[in-house]
């Protein structure tokens, strides 16, 4: 993991003090609502429906031990007990005092911590593959250039104030399990010919209202010119992005109105004037922080296949969780598990401070004190011992954290919806609730396979909802809570190109979700054939293939009874 | 009556703003003449014949200001009084210093004590920067730490 060297820690201690003198001067009531809102959002404060919420920067979604554990001090001493694991690899805390936020940031900064760029119209947390490091389809490790990209937007005098937020992810697998073509800009890194890391840059992607698939816009970019390309095309992004309408202020509305080959010169025009000026990053830095990101210390393991497959026929409950939840490891002997918070009752991504600190505890026992927080609003433990993945499930599900049910029906992107959010026009976490309590069979679960559900509160699209293989996102009918499905979206992951959801029609009552699921899933199950190799076809490819038309006729069927 | 920050040999100044300045925009600029700017206008070499140079900031947020005065700066190379006018507040400040301007018209509203002591609120920046150039891996060896 990264360490902050003496620079960074001065750089948060001023920024929190920063800060705390900001709140002051809103509490002697020398800044205005509006003023001070500009300035608490850089630092990660919300005030939602109920509460402030402070949303905790988690770089690139890598966590150390110790940290988790400060996490879990603040939820005790600042909040009731409790975080939520974000959609974008962070933490967020839902009851904190706006006047206590400064301490806060103060106890985050003693564990190099912070939560500054987490929200407002600046350079957003960059997000990364949570897998990174540990998964064996990884062609390089992405981190580093998350890292440096993270510093460059750390506090940028020019990018700190721009037409919209911005967010831009990193991927460095095969599988791009870090959504790269939905963000503002993604970022591929690989190897070129020689094995010198690459980059290509897509830019224009997004959800929200508008959702669109981004254009590659550079290919083949060394690691030198990675700073001064993207200063490029955030300065084309500040200068000509729309201010008039909050709606149409992305990236991606500007990238569609110039085109993307109209962007790329306007980007190439002004990179023309920085490339391989003092922004182009030197050899030095570049094998600082790729050092930061070295292994750990493996012990040379064999792979653990006669233990498991014991184990896995003692106990089937292992067995599922061993096939769902645990991937494979670069590593021979090692695993990448998934902690899972979907549990039926619990909303998706919250977790307790107990269970914070358990789960540091098995960093530190199990995984060289590193964990991840997924974009699925999961734990990940990235380097465990297969010989140790029995007692590991053991442990998690004592601690309500071992459900078998990464990428099924029940692992559900959820966002907190109208119960926490203010710019919700709809609750998600009942809805997220109503179906998990509809399907809670293991064995049918798994015999579906792999199946998105993501749920937004609203447009603002925070649950994914638009690449989910099935979308739910909250609307508002004159005055009541409504739901619009759409099928068929895809994030990107597993190999699959990325593809937006089609809506199915109009939209339903809340009590009703559970029960259309139902019928989706039945179209599915009864349209679906065996693939090639003997498997069952995915719910996306059965869709790809039959198309909308027979979900729609079943779905609305006697729809004057329902 | 608004208040004018200046930067003279390294101190910044605060004073009531008593220059009366003859604007001119880009349809009547002259050579030698003082150039407002509204902060979408494209910045042009012939700019840099201005005797001094206001960008407008339409509301205190809006950051386009910030990139227009780092093209007059890098790009064309202006080396004269570069003056933040309009909703200047002085939370943005640091910003803008970094971003090259020398000068800010204080929105009366504003308290000059408070904008004097949040101007550079950091003792080190990562980027580089109209005032500094260079990010912080070409200005310190970086990497070591005092625990």
């Amino acid at each position: 993991m990264y360490q902050y060297d003496n620079f960074d820690r001065q750089f948060v201690q001023e920024r929190v003090e920063h800060y705390r003198a900001q709140t002051q001067r809103y509490l002697d009531g020398k800044l205005s609502e509006e003023e001070f809102l500009q300035l608490r959002l850089r630092n990660g404060l919300y005030v939602q429906r109920l509460a402030p919420m402070l949303r905790v920067a988690v770089p690139y979604g890598t966590l150390s031990s110790q940290q988790l554990h400060k996490l879990a001090e603040i939820a005790r001493r600042y909040d009731r007990g409790y975080g939520h694991l974000s959609t974008r690899q962070n933490v967020q805390f839902n009851w904190p005092e706006l006047e206590e936020v400064p301490d806060i940031l103060e106890a985050l900064a003693s564990v190099d911590m912070h939560a500054i760029q987490t929200s407002g119209n600046c350079i957003r947390n960059v997000t990364t593959d949570e897998f990174a490091g540990a998964a064996r389809d990884e062609t390089i490790d992405p981190r580093p250039y998350c890292e440096l990209i993270r510093q460059w937007s750390t506090n940028h005098p020019e990018f700190d104030w721009l037409p919209r937020k911005f967010k831009i992810a990193v991927t460095g697998a095969a599988e791009d399990r870090a959504a790269i073509a939905v963000h503002d800009i993604g970022i591929r890194v690989y190897r070129d010919d020689s094995g010198t890391p690459s980059f290509d840059i897509y830019a224009g992607g997004g959800l929200g209202r508008t959702p669109v698939i981004g254009a590659a816009i550079c290919t083949g970019l060394p690691v030198k010119h990675l700073l001064t390309y993207l200063e490029s095309c955030m300065r084309v992004y500040n200068r000509y992005g729309r201010r008039d309408n909050k709606y149409k202020a992305r990236i991606k509305i500007l990238v569609r109105a110039m085109s993307p080959e109209g962007f790329r010169e306007k980007v190439e025009a002004d990179w023309v004037h920085v490339k391989d000026g003092p922004g182009t990053v030197t050899d030095e830095e570049i094998q600082r922080l790729e050092s930061a990101f070295t292994e750990p210390p493996f012990e040379s393991l064999e792979e653990a296949t006669d233990n498991l497959q014991n184990q896995r026929v003692a106990h089937p409950g292992f067995s599922r969780w061993l096939a769902q939840n645990v991937g494979l490891h670069k590593q021979s002997g090692y695993a990448v598990v998934t902690l899972s918070t979907k549990v039926t009752g619990i909303p998706p991504g919250d977790v307790s401070d107990e269970q914070m600190d358990v789960v540091a505890d098995w960093a530190d026992e199990y995984s060289f004190g590193e964990l991840r927080i997924s974009h699925e609003q999961n734990f990940v433990l990235p380097h465990v011992p297969q010989a140790s993945l029995f007692e590991l499930w053991e442990r998690a599900e004592a601690a309500g954290l071992g459900a078998a049910n990464k990428g099924l029906l029940t692992d559900m992107i959820c966002c907190p919806g109208g119960d926490y959010c203010s710019l919700a026009n709809a609750k998600s976490i009942p809805v997220a609730e109503a179906i998990q309590r509809k399907f809670d069979d293991y064995d049918f679960l798994h015999d579906l396979g792999d199946l998105d559900i993501n749920i937004s509160g609203c447009m603002n699209a925070c649950g994914h909802h638009h690449v989910g293989h099935i979308g739910i996102l909250g609307v508002d009918k004159k005055g009541d809570e409504f739901y619009q499905i759409s099928l068929g979206g895809h994030s990107g992951h597993s190999g699959t190109t990325a593809s937006l959801g089609q809506i199915v029609g109009p939209s339903f009552a809340r009590e009703e979700v559970p029960e259309i699921i139902d019928r989706i899933i039945g179209v599915y199950l009864d349209n679906r054939v065996e693939t090639v190799n003997g498997e069952a076809e995915s719910f996306l490819d059965c869709f790809k293939r039959t198309g909308i038309e027979p979900y729609k006729e079943r779905v609305y069927a006697n729809a004057d009874k329902r | 009556m608004p208040t004018l920050i200046k930067g003279k040999e390294g101190q910044w100044n605060c004073n009531p703003d008593t220059e009366e300045v003859d604007w001119t925009n880009v349809d009547t600029f002259d050579a030698g003449k003082p150039l407002m700017l509204k902060c979408d206008d494209e910045p042009d070499a012939g700019m840099t014949a201005a005797s001094l140079i206001g960008v407008e900031f339409p509301a205190f947020n809006d950051g386009r200001a910030l990139s227009l005065a780092v093209l007059l700066r890098t790009r064309f190379g202006f080396s004269g009084d570069l003056r933040a006018i309009g909703e200047v507040h002085e939370d943005i400040l640091h910003y803008m210093v970094r971003c090259g301007f020398t000068s800010f018209q204080l929105s009366p509203d504003r308290n000059p004590e408070t904008a004097l002591g949040v101007l550079t609120p950091y003792s080190g920046c990562y980027q580089g920067s109209v005032v500094d150039p260079d990010p912080a891996f070409r200005r310190l060896s970086r990497g070591s730490v005092n625990s």
